[in-house]
C-alpha cells in the first residue's frame, strides 16, 4: 500500500472563484493579466473566456499559475486574499511617508543656454533670480513639517552652484534642525558640474552632498545640446567628474541625459560615452514638454514613436553589453521591472499612482513660489500656474498640501478611476501624470487614446514582456535590474 | 476621403457600456455615434480627418475585438467587486487612516 494518496485526491471537487484582475490583448494571439498588485499571466486568446467563464480544469497548464499569482482561488483558501492585501499595503507604504524630495530652486541663473531647458534662463549677474535666506527659512520649516522619515534636499537651478552660498546656509540650517528632527536627511546637486571649485568640494565633502550632473553623450553632441560661452561644456563636465570622483568618491556624481532629435541616431555612441566615462547607468529620457523645448519647438522635433525606436535600440545595446560581460544598467526600465516583478514601488514621480506631484515631491521656488513638481514650476516660468500651490511667505503648511490645485490633481488623474486606465492591465505598472497632460492636453486627465505619455509607456511595458519572454538570460537580468539595492 | 460605417449590435447580446468603452479607446482613429432603435445598438464610425483608410479599417477591427473585451471586463469587474473591496478592506485596516479611531 502506498504512503501517499493519489494525484486525484488532491483534485478540488470544488469550482473556482476569481479574484479581482485586469487582462489586455497583448498581441493577436494572447492577453496579458494582471491582478491587483501587478503580478502577471499571459495566456493565449481563446482561454480568456473559459477563465472568466469559470471553466477552467484543474489539469490545465494555466491553472496552477493562475492560483499561484492569486488570479482564482479555491473557495476555501482565505490565504489568496489575505497576501494580496498584504502586497497591497507593501505596494502603497511609501504614502503614508509623504513627502521624501524637496526641491530648492536655489537661482534660475546659469552659465548655459541649453535650447530644451526646462526653465528661463537668466544671465549669470541678475540676482533678482536667487533664493534669499528669508525665504530659504520658510522652505526648511516646510520641510521639517513632512512626516516622512527620510529627508531628500536637491538643490536646482539654473545652476545652483552660482549661488551657492545659500546652498551651504541650507544644509547648515538644515543639519541643525535635525538635531531635534532626527530625520534620515540627504542632500542633492544638481549641476553642469563646471563651476566647481575647491572649496564647494571641501563643502560637498563634509556635508556628504552627491552631485547629480548632466552628460548627453559625445562631446560634439553634448555641446550642440548645452551651449555656454566657450563652448567646452562637455570638456568641463569631465573635468568637474574627475575632481568631484576624486573629492567625493567615485560613485557620488551621477548623471542624466536628455534626448534631443540630434541624439536619435547615435543611442549607441551615448551609452559608449557613459561607459567610457565610468557610469554604470544610463536614464534614457524623452524630452519633457516644457519651458524652453516648448518655445523653441525642440520637442516636437521627434513624436513618441521615433523616440521609442531610439529606447528600444538603446535598450537592446545595453542587453548586448550585459550579456557580454559589462555591468549597465538602463534606470526606466530598472524602475519599471521593479514595478512588475517585486512587491515594491520605487516611488518615481511620473509612474505613480496617485500621482506624486506635491506628495513624493515638492518643489520651492527661488521666489518663494512653492509646486507640485519640477515640471510644474517649468510650467510657471512659461506664464501657466495652474500647479503653483502657494507661496512660502503667505500660506500655511496646511494650505499648501491642502490647497485644491494639489486635491484635484491628485483626485482626479487617480488611475484607478480614469478613463481606459482603471480598465487597462498595465495600470499597475502606469502612473497619473496630471502635468504632463495639462501641458500637452490642456486637460489634467487627458484622452489616453491620443496621449504619447500612455502610447511611449504601453510600448515599453510590452517590450520588456516580450524580452523577458523571448530570452531567459534577459529574463535574469531584469530580475537583477528590479531587485537593485 | 475615407468612409464612414455603419456597425450594428445586438442590445440582448451587448451591453451599451461595453460599446461606450470600445469606442472611447478608439477615439485616436474615429467617432462613433451611438443610438438605440427596436433592439438594435447602432454605431456609427466617423474617421477623424487624416485617417488613412486602411488604418481605419484595422481600427474598425480593433474596435470590434474590444467591444467582446470589455464586454467581459464588466462581467469579471461585477463579479469580483466585493472581494475587491474586502481586500482593500484589509489591506487598509489598522493603517491608523480611518476616521474615528
Amino acid at each position: 500500500m502506498s504512503k501517499f494518496k493519489d494525484l486525484e485526491s488532491y483534485v478540488s471537487a470544488e469550482q473556482y472563484n476569481l479574484l479581482p484582475f485586469k487582462f489586455d490583448r497583448l498581441n493577436d494571439q494572447e492577453y496579458i493579466l494582471t491582478n491587483m498588485v501587478g503580478e502577471f499571466h499571459i495566456i493565449p486568446s481563446q482561454k480568456l473566456e473559459t477563465i472568466i467563464g469559470h471553466r477552467l480544469t484543474e489539469d490545465d497548464s494555466d491553472f496552477a499559475n493562475l492560483r499561484a499569482k492569486h488570479f482564482i482561488h479555491l473557495p476555501k483558501e482565505n490565504a489568496p486574499v489575505e497576501l494580496l492585501a498584504l502586497k497591497l499595503r507593501t505596494k502603497l507604504a511609501r504614502l503614508a511617508n509623504f513627502t521624501n524630495l524637496h526641491l530648492f530652486v536655489v537661482t534660475l541663473r546659469c552659465d548655459h543656454s541649453c535650447p530644451y531647458c526646462q526653465v528661463s534662463r537668466q544671465s549669470e549677474d541678475k540676482a533678482a533670480f536667487d533664493m534669499t535666506e528669508q525665504t530659504a527659512d520658510k522652505a526648511l520649516d516646510f520641510v521639517f513639517r513632512s512626516p516622512s522619515p527620510g529627508i531628500k534636499i536637491e538643490f536646482q537651478g539654473g545652476e545652483p552652484l552660482l549661488n551657492f552660498e545659500i546652498v551651504k546656509y541650507v544644509v547648515i540650517q538644515a543639519e541643525e534642525r535635525n538635531k531635534i528632527f532626527n530625520r534620515d536627511l540627504h542632500f542633492v546637486i544638481a549641476t553642469t558640474l563646471s563651476l566647481l571649485t575647491d572649496e564647494i568640494l571641501e563643502f560637498c565633502k563634509a556635508h556628504k552632498i552627491v552631485l547629480s550632473s548632466s552628460l548627453d553623450g559625445p562631446e560634439e553632441l553634448h555641446n550642440q545640446n548645452r551651449p555656454r560661452p566657450g563652448k567646452n561644456s562637455h570638456q568641463k563636465f569631465v573635468e568637474g567628474l574627475d575632481r568631484a570622483r576624486l573629492a567625493l568618491g567615485y560613485d557620488q556624481v551621477s548623471a542624466l541625459m536628455t534626448t534631443t532629435d540630434k541624439s536619435l541616431p547615435q543611442v549607441k555612441e551615448i551609452v559608449d560615452e557613459y561607459l567610457r566615462l565610468g557610469f554604470h547607468e544610463i536614464f534614457l529620457r524623452a524630452l519633457s514638454p516644457y519651458g524652453f523645448a516648448i518655445k523653441t519647438k525642440k520637442f516636437m522635433s521627434y513624436d513618441a514613436e521615433r523616440w521609442l525606436e531610439f529606447y528600444k535600440e538603446g535598450l537592446d545595446y545595453i542587453i548586448e553589453l550585459n550579456k557580454s560581460g559589462t555591468r549597465f544598467v538602463e534606470q526606466y526600465a530598472s524602475l519599471i521591472l521593479t514595478k512588475m516583478l517585486t512587491p515594491s514601488d520605487p516611488g518615481f514621480v511620473d509612474l505613480m499612482n496617485p500621482s506624486g506631484a506635491g506628495i513624493a515631491a515638492i518643489v520651492f521656488n527661488y521666489d518663494g513660489a512653492v509646486y507640485a513638481s519640477d515640471e510644474s514650476r517649468m510650467l510657471a516660468e512659461m506664464g501657466d500656474k495652474t500647479f503653483r500651490l502657494g507661496h512660502l511667505a503667505e500660506n500655511t503648511y496646511e494650505e499648501i498640501i491642502l490647497s485644491d490645485a494639489l486635491l484635484d490633481a491628485l483626485e482626479n488623474t487617480f488611475t484607478l478611476s480614469v478613463p481606459m486606465c482603471s480598465d487597462c492591465a498595465f495600470e499597475p505598472y502606469c502612473g497619473a501624470d496630471p502635468v504632463y497632460h495639462h501641458a500637452i492636453h490642456k486637460d489634467i486627465v487627458g484622452r489616453k487614446p491620443e496621449s504619447a505619455f500612455c502610447q511611449r509607456n504601453m510600448a515599453i511595458f510590452k517590450h520588456l514582456i516580450g524580452l523577458m519572454r523571448s530570452d531567459p538570460q534577459v529574463k535574469q537580468l531584469f530580475l537583477r535590474w528590479a531587485n537593485r539595492c | 476621403m475615407t468612409e464612414h460605417m455603419q456597425i450594428t449590435f445586438d442590445e440582448k447580446s451587448y451591453n451599451v457600456e461595453a460599446i461606450q468603452k470600445a469606442a472611447y479607446r478608439s477615439l485616436n482613429i474615429f467617432t462613433v455615434d451611438i443610438s438605440i432603435t427596436d433592439g438594435k445598438i447602432n454605431c456609427l464610425l466617423q474617421p477623424n480627418i487624416g485617417t488613412s483608410e486602411a488604418g481605419f479599417a484595422h481600427s474598425v477591427e480593433e474596435f470590434k475585438k474590444d467591444v467582446l473585451d470589455q464586454h467581459l471586463r464588466i462581467k469579471l469587474k461585477a463579479e469580483t467587486e466585493p472581494i475587491r473591496n474586502l481586500i482593500l478592506g484589509i489591506a487598509f485596516s489598522n493603517t491608523g487612516l480611518q476616521g474615528g479611531e
